[in-house]
């Protein structure tokens, strides 16, 4: 079965990116422009392998995003990883306090990404 | 764009659009600060803009924009930490970095080079950065290592595609890029943290991606720390692994593989057979019995029994006191310290979403798909006109019932149709307020703008078409319109002159309006001028509006000198053309001393009219409904004089059979239809009228499309082809007619 990553972010262009990435790795890849759309993404996906997340968004940031969906029972095992960049440390403390664990500096090459992933989840 | 896969390809386009769009919402945002300070929400969103695009940049491999947006980043995180004002300099600089990355990306789009305007405006920028990031610091930190004057490193666009292949300035090291190296045998020794589980790691996915960078030559799964069943938490983690391990990468690489679990858990690479002193405080570090662990690195081959015998009488001479492991506890601290944070992000989190966003969620969708489904709707207005016309005629009440309710339905999937084409005004307006702030700069006039009518919607197409004149309007009020602060101090106005634009709807059309408060026009100068270039002759009595109107005629300008802002006089007559050609018209109100108005007046959308059906002998014509003022009774006494009184003015009339050399025997009752146009009104006589009616616009072929008198026609439900009247067209050639017969009177 192929494995299910949501990728949260409000760049479209980002998403596009690491989705090609991620199906060239053997994913398969469902994606969202914010927290918001996040939630409802996974709410309505049937099961979610691994979240990559976005940590500065409207609506609803990263950091909610994660808290939020770390609350559900069926996600308390998922994988999470943030994207910050360097200047955000105090971001990525954040973030790991609210349940992602793994993180990604942005900028990144999408090879990064399938790498990060790949050492997360098997395809 | 060398040898890039569609896919990405196709990411590069969105990334251009989705740039574009946050350089947009940048300079808005930008703008807004510089009237009306600066806010929290509008700095993060500055920030956000240059975030995304570094973020998004890094993913083609644009260097030059990642290095670009990370010195703006940089000043910006100042200024949103508050360690720097975002003084009038900085806006100014800001916008500057915001127009330099557009052109960037422009040039990138267009495969054109960047020359040494764009590299000279580059280093200034940067250059620049640097001092705002320096100048008063607070906390006096150093900036990034990188040079602060470093120059493009290519003067062709294309070649920055080239470095995808060659990654740099990431500070990821991706094993695979190390030099070749021969293979080393390593022990690495896991123990992963009890909350690894919860944290959504697996250590059988690390273990399986470590197989990516090497072999493993030996491994042996450690269980002494699970509990006996009963106490045991299934969601905690009890696991270890000690494994020899063969490969190229280097230590770091390896150690970079459990860079996610590194914080929980404890991990110990070293190289096999090496270091006694190294395995020894590794044994001492880890909690399972020494002997033990002794017996199974030598099971997994990292030490020899010798090797780990010589280890153990080495343990007994120092007899160190074991070091205690601080890392889970630095992590508890680090939750407790993180807790009160988080709590205020998500109050913060929570305001902002309460605050008006205008954020908004957006498919984008090609124009030309649209277009192509509003030509089918339109299809389908005739198409259900037709079916319920045959419907009416079979006189069967469930057909004529169900033909009328989809002809209902359709009439709603019309209006969603277009709906889909309109956009918002203030996507429109969204450029003005940088264009008046720096129109303003140059004409050194201090003046503000005023936008209201937000909310007001127009075709995607008009708003296109519409915008360079209005444009052009917004700069010639600044220029011609508003006063010099002498001047205006002198008439006892404030120094600070103002601009608004509105937009509203008004009877089934979009009205904008470009007010100045500045001295109004000048009648009796346009009059001059008008004089000057014979456009009138001395006798001619003419109204305020038909002297304002004289602006807009061809190579008319007042302006005594030439200037940068409103150009040589040969914009006003292009803005009439441009608004007459979506169908709109543009009137002017003007009071001296106090401003002028100029408002445009717009059809709703381009491809659907409401049409005025009247009938021509056996044939219908239609007159666009919004030229059409009221519908008179041909009078029976009336002669075939060429006009009448109405409500004591003349209206000339204009017989439509005589236009279009039409044989109609002389019926009993025709009927008037009086029609506007500007100024100008005129009466058209026609064999009867037929009511109102939707009518989509079908342009006509090559060969009628210069008809005089008809500018489209449209297709009847029957089936017919009914042409659709250019009203301002008609009354041009009666007047031109009139005049040239008009010494014989």
């Amino acid at each position: 079965m192929t494995k299910n990553i949501l990728v949260v972010d409000d760049s479209a262009s980002l998403r596009q990116v690491v989705s090609i990435a991620l199906k060239g790795g053997g994913y398969n890849v469902i994606e969202a422009c914010d927290g918001v759309d996040g939630l409802a993404k996974l709410a309505a996906a049937e099961k979610i392998h691994l979240i990559i997340s976005d940590v500065n968004m409207p609506n609803m940031d990263g950091i909610t995003f994660v808290k939020t969906l770390k609350q559900k029972p069926e996600y308390k095992f998922t994988p999470v990883i943030m994207l910050t960049t360097e200047a955000e440390e105090e971001k990525k403390r954040e973030g790991q306090a609210a349940g992602a664990k793994a993180w990604v500096i942005k900028p990144f090459q999408p090879q990064q990404m399938l790498a990060a992933v790949s050492k997360l989840v098997l395809p | 764009m060398m040898d890039m896969d569609p896919q990405m390809a196709a990411a590069l386009q969105t990334f251009f659009e989705e740039s574009r769009d946050l350089l947009q919402d940048m300079e808005s945002a930008l703008l807004f600060m510089e009237e009306q300070g600066a806010d929290l929400e509008r700095i993060n969103a500055v920030f956000r803009a240059a975030h995304t695009i570094k973020g998004s940049a890094g993913l083609f491999g644009l260097e030059e924009v990642v290095r670009f947006t990370h010195r703006l980043e940089n000043l910006l995180d100042r200024i949103r930490s508050g360690s720097k004002m975002l003084t009038p300099s900085n806006i100014t600089l800001l916008l500057s970095c915001g127009d330099h990355i557009n052109d960037y990306l422009d040039r990138l789009a267009s495969a054109s080079p960047l020359d040494q305007h764009f590299l000279a405006e580059d280093l200034r920028l940067l250059a620049a950065l640097q001092s705002a990031l320096e100048e008063k610091s607070i906390s006096a930190d150093s900036v990034s290592k990188k040079g602060a004057a470093e120059p493009f490193s290519s003067g062709n666009a294309l070649e920055v595609y080239a470095q995808d292949e060659n990654p740099t300035g990431t500070d990821y090291e991706f094993p695979s890029e190390n030099p070749v190296k021969t293979a080393a045998n390593w022990h690495i020794s896991l123990r992963f943290g009890p909350d690894t589980f919860r944290d959504g790691m697996d250590p059988l996915s690390f273990l399986r991606y470590l197989q990516q960078l090497g072999e493993i030559t030996g491994l042996v799964t450690l269980t002494d720390a699970l509990p006996a069943l009963c106490v045991m938490d299934a969601e905690t983690c009890y696991l270890g692994f000690e494994i020899g391990f063969r490969s190229v990468a280097d230590k770091a690489s390896i150690l970079d593989v459990f860079d996610f679990v590194k914080d929980n858990s404890t991990i110990h690479v070293l190289p096999a057979h090496s270091q006694i002193a190294a395995y020894l405080k590794m044994i001492q570090q880890l909690p399972e019995a020494d002997q033990h662990l002794g017996e199974i690195l030598v099971a997994v081959g990292s030490l020899t029994s010798e090797e780990l015998e010589k280890a153990l009488a080495l343990q007994e001479d120092t007899d160190q006191a074991g070091q205690h492991l601080p890392l889970g506890e630095i992590l508890v601290d680090q939750q407790m310290v993180q807790e009160p944070v988080v709590h205020g992000a998500l109050e913060k989190q929570q305001q902002q979403r309460e605050s008006k966003n205008a954020e908004r969620q957006m498919l984008r969708v090609r124009a030309t798909d649209l277009d192509h489904l509003v030509d089918l709707v339109g299809e389908l207005v005739i198409a259900s006109a037709a079916n319920r016309l045959f419907a009416g005629q079979e006189d069967l009440e469930p057909r004529l019932e169900s033909a009328t309710q989809v002809a209902r339905l359709v009439e709603e999937i019309r209006d969603g149709a277009l709906q889909l084409r309109m956009i918002d005004v203030a996507e429109l307006f969204q450029r003005f307020p940088r264009v008046v702030r720096d129109t303003a700069r140059t004409l050194n006039k201090d003046i503000r703008l005023e936008i209201s009518g937000e909310g007001t919607e127009l075709d995607k197409s008009m708003a296109e078409k519409i915008s360079d004149p209005l444009m052009h309007l917004v700069r010639n009020a600044m220029d011609h319109g508003i006063e010099a602060t002498e001047e205006r101090l002198a008439a006892g106005k404030s120094a600070q002159g103002c601009i608004k634009l509105h937009a509203r709807h008004d009877s089934g059309g979009i009205v904008l309006e470009v007010s100045d408060d500045g001295g109004g026009l000048n009648r009796e100068k346009i009059r001059r001028k008008a004089l000057e270039k014979e456009l009138i002759t001395a006798e001619q009595m003419l109204s305020d509006g038909e002297i304002y109107a004289l602006i807009f005629a061809p190579g008319f300008s007042t302006a005594d000198t030439i200037s940068d802002i409103s150009g040589r006089g040969v914009g006003m007559d292009v803005v009439r053309q441009n608004i007459e050609s979506v169908r709109g018209r543009i009137e002017i109100n003007s009071t001296p001393g106090q401003g002028t108005t100029m408002r445009i007046y717009l059809p709703l959308t381009l491809s659907i009219i409401d049409g005025f059906l009247v009938r021509l002998a056996q044939d219908t014509y239609v007159i666009p409904a919004e030229a059409v003022e009221e519908c008179l009774e041909y009078p029976q006494t009336h002669g075939s004089i060429g006009y009448m009184e109405l409500r004591d003015q003349p209206l000339p009339l204009l017989d439509l059979s005589t236009v279009f050399k039409k044989t109609v025997f002389t019926e009993n009752r025709r009927n008037i239809v009086v029609v506007r146009h500007g100024m100008e009104r005129i009466g058209v006589v026609v064999s009867g009228i037929l009511g109102n009616q939707q009518t989509v616009i079908k342009p006509l072929g090559k060969l009628f499309e210069r008809v005089p008198g008809v500018s489209a026609v449209t297709i009847l439900g029957n089936g017919d082809v009914a042409p659709i009247l250019d009203i301002p067209t008609l009354i041009q050639r009666h007047y031109a007619i009139s005049a040239k017969s008009a010494p014989v009177h």
